[in-house]
């Protein structure tokens, strides 16, 4: 497959509006805690120059860029700057090969298809210290990582028996593999919090976005996954649907990355990527039309809320805060830090993990000291963290609505790493 | 309901002003304007200048001699260039922004006044006039010169002690005055470091490391009754660091603000952002503007470029604080066209079509320099006949026509002032 | 008493052709002293677009220089390969050229035997994603870059292992002839205005475009015609391999990726002064048009440099007319013995930058009859220095360095990758060096940024190292931001005026540059 000739050429020639004035640098939070990552504007719009279009690329540093895109979002000027990198990563890899250990984060429904039948053994084994470290030495798995559990049923077979309501009022949903194969209870709850607000939820058989293969530097694999997606999210009779994900680094991919750094240019994507919102963008966007239920009951607990990378990297504000707002007796504390570390699945090798751990430093220490009941935060991978680093509960914030709406207890569904 | 008709409003916000620009003169504009009770967004395409900035509050500082007094020199200065912003402004106007912005950024402790410009000592030795400055610089005023030990660290790339100190022993602060300058280098704590100001910011925040500079540090101390650093003294706990190395010292320790990334500048970046949060502004970055909605003469919203759809925001009012050329608030074609690319305003000031738009002297006043927008008393900007663009459209900071910051040194005095001039403007009409 | 030194031959000119005599003189055993008024390859050597032709540009139009290119190009990617990135080049029939000319450039490539071979445009799109879609054919030719700075250096380098004295800032303010010959000259230090005198059994004149001028001094008569050449880097390489358009060459018909830019050129004017040559906005525009044609959105790139060079074009009789293009590029070894009856004294005028070392191989075989030295040329055999592996430079080559580097050795010049030890080295290599010559030498200043954040910094190490004291390095700070403006001053628009107004804030702005002592 050839990646799109205009969308390879329009984010390499953004190097030009660059003009050195080091705003990303003072932003990264990779280079402000090691010296193996020289900064955004040096691996990205700098490096770029030395690199020829075709040949490999000569620099092993871009490979500690971890991608959260902060270097785009504050370059004032408008250099892709994380795309840049995103892109010399890849070719880089394409230089040093991917090892084992990369094959299989880059592959979740592999993880997920291997652990689901044995899962108790599997989830066994993942707390257990010297299997951790076996694995570390055998595959690079840091063996303090925040890895979640494999659920024994997944999320498809969980709703599989349901009967949705009939409602003139449809949505598809774009649930991920976490939630399929690790956290089947956020999708129950996304989907009863869409059916309570009058919508029928069709739920298509759906694989990965390619997001962690990108992340590797598989760029082919990734192209024909997020195509593959693209046509699962919209099969016969859903056209025109307002696609919801609930998972804010998948959204991000089919709003963005398939094209701003992959180079996907597709009919088929980019009808979905326009359709396509995040779950409490879309809450939030009914309730500014007046259609979001708000027969909340009070939920008396104090939540320090983190807006993960990858949802600010849509460009849509901070709609959970919103949305959250209403609930009575919720109290929200906004974690103002750039980022948790674990940048999908950065944090989780064994040489990047203490670069992981440093860079959302900040952050836990944020959260430890506004001592609150839980956190919440819109990413999965990020709620890993967060939750192993902090030991407190860490849970999407629709759970914190589901509950208002009369739902259960949030983080009780959750045995997350943070339990650990 | 028809699907496309539900998704609309996903893609709508709301605010009573929509700041353009997170610079200088946007956050300042929207603290006071979230400050004054109204519900503010800051969209901006990035992080704005104040990395770039040393930190300081310039207000003038040559016109073109260099001023020793702002205050007095205000009045002969506008009535020389009466398309300055400053001419505006007013000497009360600047006086009360002043004073609110001190006590704004209370915590970093800016000094100054506007009746007398410190003289500070630049990365290169030189004497530079200023307002005020933050609490770190304080002890760095070198208009009636004095001794001075200027130490830098072995390895940091952008600060040379024994040039700065070299050119300072050659300076004449004022007739009859100079300075004696001795140069001393420490070594750079902890392991073999890159060169960078910002990473030397951050090493110092470590305890242990900053035990063993101030170790250092005592070692090359002499009689000089002061101390210039390079300023990297901490980023986000900057004021422990000083302190400590003051202690040290046992004398006072002023920092020298370097080429960019500048930490003072950072700080108050970080500082002005808590305020903005605290006082319940929102800060949208990443969110270039892509123009605005107008109905009946004012603008009804505002559209931001946004993958894969735009973005509205419904407002009541807009403030425009994209910077000038440096910052991309105009762009300027081959053909010598200006434009304020983001709402397509009229530019002034531009140079006459075949005339050159810089002068082969880099050092000179190019004709170029002082293009930018021109407003009415509201701050409202204007086409050339004079008429308003918008009723509900302000302008504020680097954007503005009649003047050449860099070489004036008053930017942050322009930025401050037109901010929040602009933001008393729109909370005097809203009442 | 004036300092006098006595040598073999005296070689007037530090550009590619004197430095290719005097590696060429020296390695044949003669003791050689090359001279230049300024720094090496600081003339038309050093503001030429890097293109080392295959020979293709000229086949149609001049199929002598297309076939010494195409023999020169073979021999310098052998004994300068260090110097020279093997980018191949382009031929691209573009809409707008006329589909007939193809044939007739593939047969008289042929013909010159330059090897084209007509490559499928999908190949070549895929290949050079921004050229224009709608190209109708392309071929392929062995056309390269080559550094310029770094070839003079490394010849220069070459003649003096062999024993030459390289004389940079050395003007020769007099010819000096005793009968009917020249026997040596007077130079002057740009610098410090000392003279000394070289006495020389022979004196060449490889002046360039300044020949005329030298020769002059002799009371000869050279009509050397200024052509002037502009051209514009572009931020960064916009094509892979040198693409010309398949056309009769014209202004702005050829990119050129060389280093880390792509450079548009060229235009070809006569001017009277050679040391008088300045880009005008309207030519700069022009070429940046002509560039549309190939490259769609061409204008809309970031234009990071303008320059402009002379060719030293030579004219048997004194052309009349304005337009040089049709000057042929070939070169010719003046005797002037048998012209004007001065004896011991030749100029080699005319010439391109591709056949230096078979225009330097013509002279000293000149030279060497004419002093009845018995010595084969050995030029086209011996390696440069540098270049003894064979390998071409390669674009990520300090890209790969720098990641290799300590991290104690920081980047002074980031976007050209100079760290302070390149800096150091070099600066300690040759003494008195000022920022320019340093640039030449590493590129120091050359990027997207212009000088703008490294200006100082280097300043500041070159201080603390002792080579310039407190007033030059103030002296050396501002000839060097002046010496930048001057390349970008006619490109005050787009992203390239967003940086001169940067560069300000730094320079004007927070170190208040044009207030520092003096």
């Amino acid at each position: 497959m050839t990646p799109g000739r205009l969308a390879l050429t329009a984010v390499g020639d953004s190097l030009d509006r660059c003009i050195k004035c080091t705003v990303c640098e003072s932003a990264c939070p990779v280079a402000a805690v090691t010296s193996l990552f020289p900064g955004p504007k040096t691996v990205g719009p700098q490096a770029e120059r030395f690199r020829q279009s075709q040949g490999s690329s000569p620099d092993r540093s871009v490979d500690y860029c971890s991608g959260c895109g902060v270097c785009t979002r504050v370059c004032p000027h408008g250099v892709r700057i994380a795309e840049i990198n995103a892109r010399a990563r890849a070719r880089w890899r394409g230089r040093t090969g991917v090892s084992l250990r990369d094959h299989l984060l880059a592959r979740p429904v592999l993880t997920g298809r291997l652990g689901r039948p044995v899962a108790p053994v599997f989830n066994w084994a993942l707390g257990q210290r010297p299997l951790r470290v076996a694995a570390e030495r055998l595959l690079g798995v840091h063996r303090a990582a925040p890895l979640p559990r494999v659920v024994g049923r997944t999320f498809r077979y969980r709703v599989s028996r349901r009967r949705p309501p009939r409602s003139p009022d449809r949505v598809v949903y774009f649930h991920g593999c976490s939630v399929d194969y690790f956290e089947p209870w956020v999708g129950q709850m996304t989907v009863a919090i869409l059916e309570h607000n009058g919508f029928a939820v069709d739920i298509p058989r759906q694989g990965c976005c390619g997001l962690p293969l990108q992340s590797t530097g598989l760029f082919e694999p990734a192209r024909r996954s997020v195509r593959r997606l693209a046509r699962s999210l919209s099969p016969a009779g859903t056209d025109g649907l307002p696609i919801i994900a609930s998972s804010t680094s998948c959204g991000l991919m089919v709003k963005r990355e398939a094209e701003e750094i992959l180079g996907v240019e597709d009919a088929r994507l980019r009808d979905v990527s326009r359709r396509t919102y995040d779950l409490f963008e879309f809450l939030a966007g009914l309730h500014r039309a007046g259609r979001l239920r708000t027969d909340f009951t009070p939920v008396p607990l104090t939540v320090a809320y983190y807006a993960p990378c990858q949802q600010r990297g849509q460009g849509i504000g901070e709609p959970a805060m919103d949305v959250l707002g209403l609930v009575p007796g919720l109290r929200i504390l906004e974690l103002d830090r750039s980022c948790c570390g674990i940048a999908g699945t950065y944090g989780l090798k064994r040489e990047k993990y203490a670069i992981a751990m440093a860079v959302g430093r900040p952050l836990f220490d944020d959260i430890a000291a506004a001592r609150p009941d839980l956190v919440a935060c819109d990413s999965e991978t990020c709620r890993w963290q967060i939750g192993r680093a902090t030991g407190l509960p860490t849970v999407h914030p629709l759970e914190l609505l589901y509950r208002a709406y009369g739902g259960a207890e949030p983080g009780s569904a959750a045995a997350g790493p943070g339990g650990q | 309901m028809d699907p496309s008709a539900r998704m609309a409003g996903n893609d709508r916000a709301a605010a009573d002003v929509v700041v353009i620009g997170a610079g200088t003169a946007g956050l300042v504009a929207a603290i006071r304007l979230s400050q004054g009770g109204l519900r503010v967004r800051v969209v901006a395409a990035g992080h704005g200048c104040l990395v770039l900035a040393p930190g300081v509050i310039d207000v003038l500082g040559y016109a073109p001699e260099r001023v020793a007094d702002p205050a007095r020199a205000l009045a002969p200065f506008v009535a020389a260039h009466p398309d300055h912003p400053y001419a505006r402004v007013g000497p009360d106007g600047l006086d009360r922004a002043l004073a609110w912005f001190r006590e704004t950024v209370a915590p970093l402790g800016y000094v100054g006044a506007l009746r007398h410009n410190r003289l500070l000592l630049t990365a290169l030795g030189g004497l530079r006039p200023s307002c005020l400055v933050p609490q770190t610089m304080a002890a760095g005023d070198l208009s009636q010169g004095g001794p001075v030990l200027v130490v830098g660290f072995h390895g940091l790339r952008d600060f040379s002690p024994a040039l700065v100190a070299a050119n300072l022993c050659a300076v004449v602060p004022a007739p009859g005055t100079g300075v004696a300058a001795r140069a001393a280098t420490l070594e750079w704590p902890g392991p073999s470091g890159d060169g960078r100001p910002l990473t030397l910011a951050r090493r110092l925040e470590d305890r242990s490391l900053r035990a063993a500079v101030g170790r250092d540090l005592r070692t090359v101390l002499g009689d000089e009754p002061r101390v210039g650093m390079p300023a990297v003294l901490g980023v986000d706990r900057w004021q422990e660091v000083w302190e400590e190395m003051q202690l040290v010292a046992g004398r006072p320790i002023f920092e020298i603000p370097l080429v960019p990334p500048s930490i003072p500048g950072l700080r108050l970046f970080d500082l002005l952002r808590r305020v903005l949060r605290a006082a319940g502004g929102r800060l949208q970055v990443g969110a270039p503007v892509t123009g605005v909605r107008h109905r009946n003469g004012r603008v009804e919203a505002v559209t931001v470029a946004r993958t894969p759809r735009e973005q509205v925001i419904d407002t009541r009012w807009v403030v425009l604080a994209t910077g000038g050329v440096g910052g991309g608030g105009l762009q300027v074609d081959p053909d010598g066209t200006v434009r304020e690319p983001t709402l397509g305003l009229p530019v002034h000031g531009v140079p006459v079509p075949g005339h050159p738009r810089v002068l082969p002297d880099p050092f000179a006043s190019h004709p170029l320099d002082r293009a930018g927008l021109a407003v009415d008393e509201a701050w409202r900007p204007v086409d050339r006949s004079g008429r308003v663009v918008a009723l509900n459209l302000h302008a504020a900071g680097a954007a503005l026509t009649g003047c050449e910051p860099w070489r004036e040194k008053s930017g942050e005095g322009i930025s401050i002032a037109t901010g929040y001039l602009a933001a008393s403007a729109i909370l005097e009409e809203a009442g | 008493m004036m300092k006098a030194v006595e040598t073999d031959l005296l070689v007037i000119g530090g550009g590619a052709t004197g430095a290719g005599v005097a590696w060429d003189a020296a390695s044949r055993g003669l003791q050689v002293v090359l001279a230049d008024r300024g720094d090496l390859a600081t003339g038309t050597t050093g503001r030429f677009h890097g293109l080392l032709h295959s020979g293709a540009r000229y086949a149609v139009k001049d199929p002598r220089s297309a076939r010494e290119c195409a023999a020169e190009n073979r021999i310098l990617r052998a004994v300068a390969a260090d110097c020279i990135e093997d980018t191949g080049g382009l031929f691209v029939s573009t809409p707008a050229d006329d589909a007939a000319y193809a044939d007739g450039f593939v047969a008289a490539c042929q013909q010159a035997g330059v090897a084209a071979t007509e490559v499928p445009v999908t190949e070549v799109l895929r290949a050079e994603p921004h050229l224009c879609p709608g190209i109708t054919r392309a071929f392929a030719v062995p056309d390269a870059t080559i550094d310029a700075w770094k070839t003079v250096w490394a010849c220069a380098r070459a003649a003096a292992a062999h024993g030459a004295a390289i004389l940079p800032y050395q003007e020769v303010v007099r010819l000096m002839v005793e009968g009917d010959a020249v026997c040596g000259a007077v130079l002057r230090h740009a610098r410090s205005g000392e003279e000394i005198t070289v006495r020389a059994r022979y004196v060449v004149n490889a002046a360039g475009a300044w020949a005329g001028r030298v020769a002059r001094l002799a009371g000869c008569d050279v009509a050397v015609v200024a052509g002037k050449g502009v051209m514009v880097a572009m931020n960064h390489r916009l094509v892979n391999a040198v693409v010309n358009r398949c056309a009769m060459p014209g202004d702005g018909d050829i990119l050129v990726p060389v280093r880390t830019v792509s450079v548009i050129g060229t235009t070809d004017a006569r001017v009277e002064d050679p040391d008088r040559v300045q880009a005008s906005a309207d030519e700069v525009r022009a070429m940046l048009a002509a560039g549309e044609s190939f490259i769609p959105g061409f204008t809309q790139h970031r234009a990071l440099r303008v320059w402009a060079g002379v060719r030293p074009l030579f004219a048997a009789t004194s052309p009349t007319s304005a337009e040089t293009r049709d000057l042929s590029r070939g070169h010719t070894v003046i005797d002037h013995a048998a012209r004007e009856g001065v004896g011991r004294f030749i100029t080699i005028a005319g010439g391109k930058f591709t056949t230096f070392r078979l225009m330097a191989e013509e002279t000293v075989d000149a030279v060497c009859a004419d002093l009845g030295v018995r010595a084969e040329c050995r030029t086209a055999a011996e390696t440069l220095p540098d270049s003894e592996e064979r390998h071409y430079y390669w674009i990520g080559a300090r890209q790969a360095q720098a990641e290799a580097r300590p991290v104690d050795d920081p980047l002074v010049c980031e976007c050209e990758l100079v760290s302070r030890q390149d800096l150091l080295v070099a600066a300690a290599r040759r003494p008195g060096l000022d920022l320019d010559d340093l640039r030449r030498a590493l590129r120091l200043g050359m990027g997207p940024c212009q000088g703008g954040f490294c200006m100082a910094r280097a300043t500041g190490l070159l201080h603390e190292a002792g080579h310039l004291d407190r007033a030059a390095a103030n002296a050396a700070l501002r000839d060097f931001v002046e010496e930048r403006w001057r390349g970008i001053q006619a490109l005050a628009w787009g992203d390239q005026l967003r940086q001169m107004r940067l560069d300000a804030w730094i320079l004007l702005g927070v170190l208040d540059l044009e207030h520092l002592p003096e």
